[in-house]
């Protein structure tokens, strides 16, 4: 089960819908061509309102990382890592997600999404080291410590 | 600095400041201890609590509102309040509002305040309180990423990354901050420690151990501001309000590919503040920087010109932020040592050092003050003072 399950909003609903299918796309801008993400009605580089969704790999690299040592939320069982990626797809935008590695993550290193599917009506996207193969659902969330 | 801006350098100052006990668990409500401390304020300044005639304070649905607060005193005609929702970044903006507001002759004498049972009933670290609400955290909390300490120890694992930031260097931060405090007779932790106790202490979330973090608090705290002209004739020494400053900095949704997790709002907030004081970091005597972790003041040493980017670990390392050193820092012990009041505490501190009274703790000569909000890492925003002895 997931910790908490996010409420999809009124621009993020369809992002959250295609995660579920297993797509990974950011918003483009049909104004000037920037990618966006997370999902909103205005491109911040031009203002412009058009877009449309636009699949890219599911890819970026380790920015940041934390083990968490105690359960932040209800339902959590410790320790349990997050990692902070930036989107090699997006300039600038960085996403979160729990740790799919068997060892800590890198500083800098390549990542993948891993998704993880919790039900019928919702997807996570967790990330893994990018050289890693197989299949990406047999392992649950790594529970690594740096200590 | 802005043409457009009021003359405001100096037109107002802080002329009292008043706490509650900062405790555990404060058995009253956040309302009551609003009242007291701004009680407590108005008595320092030598008024009257009808004097007031405005009240301002920040919040997270966790404190009382001006609305609450001044019938509650019997102040039933206000000419200005400002309940501004928002945790640690507008802490400052609170003052620099009501600043604004004495300069332009909208009020005379406002208090500001800040009321919170941080620790027995809302505590900030993720237990107690709801889920925020903000478009971002349907992408973060369904992977147990919601909590500020978790926020700040994303971030100083990327400084530690980037810039060979080390856990001594935190734990020379929490140190030097606790033995500031075991001088303030306010402060809640005043048993000093040393370094192995930091590095002893256990994880919250790494590369965060307990000891970087902040004391979840009860508590209130208030100052109160008047014109410079009617302080001079006050009570207390006069601290003026030499600027103020808010807003700046980026966040995720900007789509700036330079987006860098170890610059803060700060540093685009630093030049403008300097700029209205007509001062620069070389300036201050004092800085009372927002610590709700140990990584959050290295940061903001960066930030506001101190030291390079990157230098804020070993500056602090060197002793450069003790009692002695070139800057003193957080000489009230700060939030990981005196207590958690959002930002307040540190404005009051600031005050008591220019005013000479801040006793066994107090800067030799310290004439001019830096004191600054939570950097701007969880709202894209932060905001500062420049305060000064005439
Ligand atoms: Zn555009």
């Amino acid at each position: 089960m997931a910790a908490y399950r996010p409420a999809f909003d009124r621009d993020s609903r369809p992002w959250w819908e295609r995660v579920g299918r297993r797509e990974f796309a950011v918003q483009e801008c049909d104004g000037c061509g920037a990618a966006r993400f997370p999902a909103r009605a205005f491109c911040p580089a031009c203002r412009t309102e058009a877009w449309h969704w636009r699949e890219v790999e599911p890819e970026g690299v380790v920015e940041s990382w934390i083990v968490n040592h105690q359960p932040f939320m209800p339902g959590l069982a410790e320790p349990y890592v997050v990692v902070m990626v930036r989107l090699a797809a997006v300039p600038g935008c960085f996403v979160y997600g729990n740790w799919r590695g068997d060892r800590p993550p890198e500083p800098g290193e390549r990542v993948r999404v891993a998704y993880r599917r919790i039900d019928e009506e919702l997807t996570l996207v967790d990330w893994e080291p990018a050289e890693d193969d197989g299949n990406l659902d047999t392992h649950p969330a790594r529970r690594t410590s740096s200590r | 600095m802005s043409k457009r801006l009021l003359d405001f350098r100096d037109r107002t100052a802080i002329a009292g400041v008043g706490y509650t006990p900062f405790t555990k668990d404060s058995g009253v409500s956040t309302l009551t201890l609003a009242c007291r401390a701004v009680l407590a304020a108005v008595e320092d300044a030598g008024l009257s609590v009808d004097d007031v005639d405005g009240l301002a304070t920040h919040r997270v649905g966790d404190s009382a509102a001006p609305t609450l607060v001044g019938p509650a005193l019997g102040l039933t005609d206000l000419a200005w309040h400002l309940d501004q929702f928002g945790g640690g970044s507008v802490s400052h903006a609170v003052v620099g509002q009501a600043a604004l507001a004495v300069a332009a002759g909208m009020a005379e004498t406002v208090v500001c305040y800040r009321a919170i049972n941080a620790r027995s009933e809302f505590r900030m670290g993720g237990t107690g309180r709801g889920v925020p609400v903000s478009p971002e955290v349907q992408y973060q909390a369904p992977y147990g990423y919601v909590a500020p300490p978790q926020q700040y120890a994303m971030y100083a694992r990327a400084h530690m990354s980037k810039y060979g930031t080390k856990a001594e260097h935190f734990g020379q931060l929490a140190v030097t901050q606790r033995a500031n405090a075991a001088k303030n007779p306010r402060a809640l932790m005043r048993t000093p420690i040393t370094l192995d106790d930091y590095l002893a202490s256990r994880w919250i979330a790494e590369p965060f151990r307990l000891l970087d973090c902040c004391l979840e608090t009860d508590g209130a705290c208030a100052v109160v501001v008047t014109t410079a002209e009617r302080a001079r004739s006050l009570r207390r020494p006069p601290v003026l309000v030499s600027a103020a400053a808010w807003g700046g900095g980026t966040s995720h949704l900007s789509g700036d590919p330079s987006a860098d997790p170890t610059v803060t709002a700060a540093a685009a907030l630093a030049p403008r503040l300097y700029a209205q004081a007509g001062l620069g970091p070389g300036d201050i005597d004092v800085a009372e920087l927002y610590d709700c972790f140990t990584y959050s003041v290295i940061v903001q040493l960066e930030d506001y010109g101190f030291c390079g980017k990157g230098e804020g670990g070993p500056y602090v390392a060197s002793g450069a932020t003790a009692p002695d050193g070139p800057l003193p820092v957080n000489t009230h012990g700060g939030f990981l040592s005196e207590g958690y009041v959002h930002g307040m505490n540190h404005i009051a501190e600031a005050v008591s050092q220019l005013r000479g009274d801040a006793g066994d703790r107090q800067v030799v000569g310290a004439e001019v003050a830096l004191s600054t909000a939570q950097p701007g890492y969880i709202l894209p925003a932060t905001s500062a003072l420049i305060l000064r002895r005439p």
